[in-house]
C-alpha cells in the first residue's frame, strides 16, 4: 500500500467500525429472547421475527412500499431514459434549463417538499390516494435515472444505432435492440437508485400517507411508541436484503457503476 | 416515438424536428416537474395568506419576532456548521485510502459504503440508538472497564443527534472526494516526494488542492443533509433536541398552522438555495484553480 500514512489508516478504520458496528449490533439484538435490546443477546430466539408476521401493519406496509417502489422505478426509468435521449442527442434552446429543472426536486428540503405537495394536492382535492406518493417518488427518482442514463448514453457511440437504421431498422427498434442493451449497466444502476430512494423515503412521504403507510413510516412510529426488538428483526432482514442486492450488483455490473 | 432525421443524413430537416421531438419525449417528466413547481409555489402563497382571502406578512413577522422558532432555524444552521467539518475530517481519509489502494481494501470499503448508502436512515438511526443508549455497547463497555461510574448521556440530547448526523452523512462526503482523488495521477505525489517534499507537504500542497472540487461537492451535500435533517433529531433527539424540520412537521401536521409552517419552510428553503448558490460560485473558482 503505497504512501498512505498511519493517520489516514486509523481514521478509516474508525469510520469502518463506526459504520459497521451499529448494524451488527442490530442484527445481534434481534435474537434477544426478552423485550430487552441487549448486545450481546441473552440467548438466541426467533420470537421477534415471528412477531413481524403476526403484526399485519408491518406486512401490509412492506407490500405497499414494495409496490410503490416498483411502480415509481418503472415510471422513473422510462422518463429518465426519454430525458437522457433528449439531453444527449438534441440541441435546442432551454436544454440547460431542462437539465437544471430536472435536478431541482433534490435541492428542496424533504420536509418542505412533502408539505408543499400535501398543501397543493389538498387544494385540488386529491388527498388520501396513492397518486400523491407516486408523484413524490417519481419526482425524487427521475433526477437519478436521468443522470445515470445521460452518462451511459454519452459514452455510447450513436453511430452503432445509425448503422442499424441504415440497414433498415426503424429508429425506435434500433434504439431498443442496439442502444438499450449496450447501456444496460446504466439502466441497472438507475433502477437500483430509483428503487432504493423510493423504498427508503421517509421524511417527505410521512406527509402523504393516510390509513395506508409505507414501511419506513410504520417503523419510525413503532420506534417512537413501542420500541421492542421487532424493529431490530425487520432492520436485520432489510440490511441483509441490501447486502444481497449490493453483492448481486457487484457480480452483475460492478459496483463502479454505482459509485461513478 | 417518431424517427428523427439522423444528424449527418438530413441536417436541416432534422433541426426543425428536434425541438418538437424534444418537447414530446420530455413531456411526462415535464408534467411531473410542473406539479413540483406548482407545489413549491403553493408554499409561497400559503406563507403569505393570512386567512379570509387576505394577504400579509403576519407569518413572517411572527417567525422573526419569536426567538423560539427563529432559534430552531439557527440551531439547524449551527449544527450543520460544525457537523460538516467533522464529517469531512472522517470522510476524507476514507476517500484517500480508497483512491490509493486496490484489491480487497478498496472493495471492502466500497461495499461497506454502498450498503450504508442504501440502508434507510430510519434503520441506521435506530441502530445508533442501540449503540449509544444507557444499555448500549459503549456505556456497558465503559462501565465494565470502570472508566465511568454511571452511563454517559449519549442519547436524547445534542451529542447523540450530532454523532448520528456525522456517521450517517459520511458516505455523502466520501463518494465525491473519492471520485476526484482516484483520477489524480499518483505519480504527482511521487514526483513531489522525489523533489524533496515530505509527506505532510505533499498532502497540503499537491493532494488537497487537487481534490478541492470533491471536498466542496461533498461538503455542500452534507451541510444540506444536516441543515434539513428530520429523522436523526426525531429518533436520537427523542423530542429533546428537535431541529427546524421537526418543528415544520409539527406545525403543519399537529398544530395545523400551515401558514406558519410554510413561512418556516421558506426560511429553510432560502438558506438552502443560498448555500447552493454560494457553493456553485466557489465551485467554479475552485475547479479553475485545481485545473491549472
Amino acid at each position: 500500500m503505497r504512501r498512505v500514512g498511519w493517520l489516514a489508516w486509523s481514521l478509516t478504520a474508525l469510520v469502518a467500525v463506526g459504520l459497521t458496528a451499529p448494524l451488527l449490533v442490530v442484527i445481534a439484538a434481534s435474537f434477544n429472547p426478552t423485550n430487552e435490546l441487549l448486545f450481546p443477546p441473552r440467548g438466541l430466539s426467533l420470537a421477534w421475527y415471528a412477531n413481524i408476521f403476526r403484526r399485519q401493519a408491518f406486512l401490509a406496509s412492506f407490500r405497499f412500499s414494495a409496490a410503490l417502489a416498483l411502480a415509481s422505478t418503472a415510471c422513473s426509468l422510462v422518463m429518465g431514459l426519454l430525458c437522457a435521449v433528449v439531453l444527449v442527442r438534441h440541441r435546442f434552446r432551454g436544454r440547460q434549463l431542462l437539465a437544471t429543472a430536472l435536478m431541482s426536486p433534490l435541492i428542496v428540503p424533504q420536509v418542505v417538499l412533502g408539505m408543499s405537495l400535501l398543501i397543493f394536492l389538498s387544494t385540488i382535492g386529491l388527498v388520501s390516494s396513492v397518486i400523491g406518493l407516486a408523484l413524490l417518488h417519481v419526482m425524487l427518482t427521475v433526477p437519478y435515472t436521468t443522470r445515470v442514463l445521460t452518462a451511459a448514453l454519452t459514452r455510447f457511440p450513436e453511430s452503432l444505432e445509425d448503422a442499424a437504421v441504415i440497414h433498415g431498422a426503424p429508429r425506435p427498434l434500433a434504439f431498443l435492440l442496439v442502444t438499450l442493451p449496450s447501456i444496460k449497466p446504466g439502466v441497472v444502476a438507475g433502477a437500483i437508485f430509483a428503487f432504493v430512494t423510493s423504498f427508503d423515503n421517509f421524511t417527505a412521504s410521512q406527509f402523504l400517507v393516510w390509513d395506508r403507510t409505507t414501511l419506513p413510516v410504520e417503523i419510525y412510529s413503532y420506534i417512537r411508541t413501542e420500541n421492542d426488538p421487532t424493529v431490530a428483526a425487520i432492520s436485520a432482514l432489510l440490511v441483509l436484503g441490501t447486502v444481497g442486492i449490493v453483492v448481486l450488483v457487484e457480480r452483475w455490473v460492478g459496483l463502479e457503476t454505482l459509485t461513478g | 416515438m417518431e424517427p428523427r432525421g439522423a444528424g449527418p443524413v438530413a441536417p436541416t430537416a432534422g433541426r426543425a424536428r428536434r425541438g418538437r421531438d424534444a418537447a414530446l419525449l420530455t413531456l411526462p417528466a415535464v408534467l411531473v416537474l410542473l406539479v413540483f413547481f406548482a407545489a413549491t409555489a403553493t408554499i409561497v402563497v400559503a406563507s403569505l395568506s393570512v386567512g379570509g382571502g387576505r394577504w400579509g406578512l403576519r407569518h413572517y413577522l411572527r417567525l422573526c419576532s419569536d426567538p423560539l422558532y427563529l432559534g430552531y432555524l439557527w440551531r439547524s444552521f449551527r449544527v450543520a456548521l460544525y457537523c460538516t467539518p467533522i464529517t469531512l475530517l472522517l470522510g476524507y481519509p476514507v476517500a484517500y485510502v480508497m483512491a490509493r489502494t486496490t484489491g480487497p481494501v478498496r472493495m471492502a470499503l466500497t461495499l461497506l459504503l454502498v450498503v450504508q448508502f442504501f440502508t434507510s436512515y430510519v434503520i441506521r438511526a435506530y441502530a445508533l440508538i442501540l449503540v449509544l443508549g444507557n444499555n448500549g455497547i459503549i456505556n456497558r463497555t465503559l462501565l465494565a472497564l470502570g472508566a465511568v461510574d454511571r452511563p454517559l448521556k449519549l442519547l436524547y440530547n445534542e451529542l447523540g443527534v450530532a454523532i448520528s448526523l456525522v456517521l450517517i452523512a459520511v458516505p455523502f462526503m466520501v463518494f465525491p472526494i473519492y471520485g476526484v482523488l482516484k483520477n489524480v495521477e499518483p505519480n504527482l505525489e511521487a514526483a513531489a516526494t522525489s523533489l524533496g517534499a515530505d509527506r505532510r507537504r505533499v498532502f497540503w500542497h499537491v493532494v488537497l488542492p487537487l481534490s478541492l472540487p470533491g471536498v466542496l461537492a461533498g461538503a455542500i451535500l452534507v451541510f444540506l443533509f444536516d441543515l434539513t435533517a428530520y429523522i436523526m433529531p426525531g429518533l436520537l433527539g427523542g423530542g429533546y433536541f428537535d431541529m427546524a424540520a421537526n418543528v415544520i412537521y409539527d406545525q403543519a401536521m399537529e398544530v395545523r398552522d400551515r401558514g406558519f409552517a410554510s413561512a418556516m419552510s421558506m426560511g429553510l428553503l432560502v438558506v438552502t438555495l443560498l448555500m447552493v448558490y454560494l457553493s456553485n460560485r466557489w465551485g467554479a473558482r475552485v475547479s479553475e484553480r485545481a485545473g491549472e
